[in-house]
């Protein structure tokens, strides 16, 4: 019984909360935009939402080419024939599926830990102060500015020490305690999230005797979702993308990622090129022989798994890093 | 809880108890080694085969940075004065398309799942290889052959380095996702009756985003700054970061190699100290 007057006071407050703050008012309708205006904002968005999508369509392209058409200065864009083999080589190359595992791991599991650990770190510092906060508060700012290669060196040794080459804990424990790549930045989101929600909640809550800890995790926690979806999908792709942790703590070919994987590849095509052995040679024009097409399609590859993702969760994404607050007060 | 403890006390504890696991963990992963990386930057490190032996030499890894280094030093001016043209260039950018995407228009959503886009895929080797390959390069300037219009027009110490960023406008627009995201979020968060206010004292849209908009979005300046400063700082194909790389792993030359970190991490902090003396005034009046 008391758990639903709980539940009801919170549904009011947010909803009180929601209504203050509506988004998407039309503020254009309102001022009568002219449509010369309209025009202009149409083009503008059109303009830069072309070289936001060149990149992307420049790997599509190029990864459907064949070796011929790169060197063909009549195809811009468009090649002579629908060619995949870049693709299946890619794929063999790449070595996709169990590569594709490792990425996973070494991605999904630090981002699920970080979205647990550091929701609780940054509720602490949302909503208790104490002797010594202040400082704590500095350290996080500075932990977020500390690039990570001032400290790699103590951390690979402190690594090796422990017998963690190799093994996914240098990607996972860091995590555990709220550290981790860019762990920093993911508490101060959470920490701006749970300041901006209304202190009634846990009030409500303690006056029917929760303790801290279950206030935190059945009440507040799952009212942070928004932060979580903006925490774990940033914090997904940034280890799927990351190779400059993996390239010093994993050296076992077995054990790369698809990042990992996507260099050696780049680096054998190169090897290739120069050993001639790859049945493309420069000719006497001067064109000089790439595999291009080749890196494009492993590229295209490798970041398909977070492209997936990204347009089946876009929508939600969007809406929750408005919510969440991720920008401060 | 016991009963004699004071509800204050009770409080600090449990502040404590969430903060504890963060602590711990700044002590493993950031303060020890910090402090350590420090400890070789001021040494000679020799692998030998009962260890690292360290002989204290005091600033000479510093001074070797500056003096005998041929490499390091250029690469760290590119790097902070790439900083000094970039970030601004990706703070308009993002705040103009955020201006763009904060209006209800149709087709909202798609744009904005675009634009968000490099947000996904704007880190990491992708992108280094796609700058290597030459997709930068927007068609546009090549068609007007922008490079000897450029340098007719203005002194080359000029025209290089605007030249530099044309270059690679797109890939820094594919910089500013998480930026852009910022800027719209704190749009977002503008109540609507300041901008009914505004319009009832006749402001024009012009006079409306200087006097409403940008002052309530100086708190996302600041923001995006920092943001925009770590992330160039950190990001990969950084060629200061590279090299750092290769001192260490590659010349396991791990005392030199510890002082570059140190000078670099230095370097970003005293940028970061500025920005935050610049924006100085809008941290005080926040409080």
């Amino acid at each position: 019984m008391q758990s639903n007057n709980v539940a009801a006071t919170i549904r009011q407050t947010l909803a009180s909360g929601r209504e203050k703050t509506s988004p998407y008012v039309p503020i254009a309708k309102r001022y009568g935009r002219s449509t010369a205006s309209w025009v202009f904002h149409y083009l503008m968005l059109f303009g830069l939402a072309f070289v936001f999508i060149y990149p992307m369509l420049y790997l599509i392209s190029k990864s459907l080419m064949q070796s011929s058409d790169l060197s063909d200065a009549s195809v811009q864009w468009i090649p002579k024939a629908l060619d995949f083999s870049n693709f299946k080589y890619a794929w063999e190359a790449l070595d996709y599926l169990p590569k594709f595992k490792n990425s996973i791991i070494t991605s999904l599991v630090p981002a699920l830990v970080q979205i647990a650990s550091c929701a609780f770190i940054g509720y602490g510092f949302a909503r208790y102060r104490f002797p010594g906060y202040m400082l704590l508060l500095g350290f996080l700012l500075f932990t977020f500015l500390v690039p990570p290669q001032t400290i790699i060196l103590p951390l690979y040794i402190f690594y090796s020490d422990l017998h963690w080459m190799n093994t996914y804990f240098p990607f996972v424990i860091p995590a555990v305690f709220g550290h981790g790549l860019r762990g920093a930045l993911f508490v101060m989101i959470f920490l701006q999230f749970f300041r901006g929600l209304p202190g009634q909640l846990e009030e409500a809550a303690r006056i029917d005797g929760a303790g801290a800890l279950r206030t935190f995790w059945s009440i507040m926690f799952p009212l942070a979702r928004p932060a979580m979806l903006v925490v774990f999908l940033f914090s997904l792709v940034w280890h799927w993308n990351d190779t400059f942790e993996p390239s010093l703590f994993t050296t076992i070919a077995d054990k790369f990622n698809l990042m990992q994987n996507l260099k050696v590849m780049d680096g054998q095509t190169q090897l290739q090129l120069q050993n001639g052995t790859a049945g493309v040679t420069g000719d006497l024009t001067g064109f000089v022989p790439t595999f291009a097409n080749r890196v494009m399609a492993g590229s295209l590859l490798t970041i398909l798994p977070m492209l997936i993702l990204y347009l089946f969760t876009q929508r939600y994404f969007v809406e929750s890093v408005e919510r969440a607050g991720i920008a401060g007060e | 809880m016991k009963k004699g403890m004071s509800m204050r006390t009770r409080h600090y504890l449990e502040g404590y108890m969430f903060t504890l696991p963060w602590v711990i963990g700044f002590l493993a992963f950031m303060a020890v080694p910090l402090a350590r990386s420090l400890y070789f930057s001021l040494n000679k490190l020799e692998i030998k085969t009962a260890g690292l032996q360290a002989h204290y030499i005091g600033l000479e890894n510093f001074r070797k940075a500056f003096t005998v280094d041929v490499e390091f030093t250029p690469k760290l001016i590119g790097t902070v004065s790439g900083l000094i043209f970039n970030v601004p260039l990706i703070l308009i950018f993002a705040m103009f398309t955020a201006l763009l995407l904060n209006r209800s228009f149709k087709g909202r959503m798609i744009f904005r799942g675009i634009f968000f886009l490099p947000v996904i895929i704007a880190s990491g080797t992708v992108l280094t290889k796609l700058r290597e390959d030459g997709a930068a390069n927007l068609p546009i300037f090549q068609q007007y052959d922008l490079a000897s219009t450029l340098s007719t027009i203005m002194p080359m110490e000029l025209a290089r380095p605007l030249l530099g960023i044309l270059e690679s406008l797109s890939l820094s627009m594919w910089d500013s996702g998480v930026q852009i995201l910022i800027f719209l979020a704190g749009l977002q968060s503008i109540s609507t009756h300041l901008y009914e206010a505004a319009k009832v004292d006749g402001a024009t849209p012009w006079e409306i985003f200087w006097k409403v908009t940008f002052p309530m979005i100086t708190p996302m300046i600041l923001v995006n700054t920092l943001f925009s400063i770590v992330n160039s700082f950190t990001k990969a194909g950084n060629p200061i970061m590279d090299y750092i790389m290769d001192v260490l792993f590659k010349d396991n030359d791990f005392g030199y190699g510890a002082a570059l970190g140190w000078i670099y991490f230095l370097v970003s902090f005293v940028i970061i100290g500025i920005v935050l003396y610049l924006f100085r005034k809008s941290l005080r009046e926040r409080g």
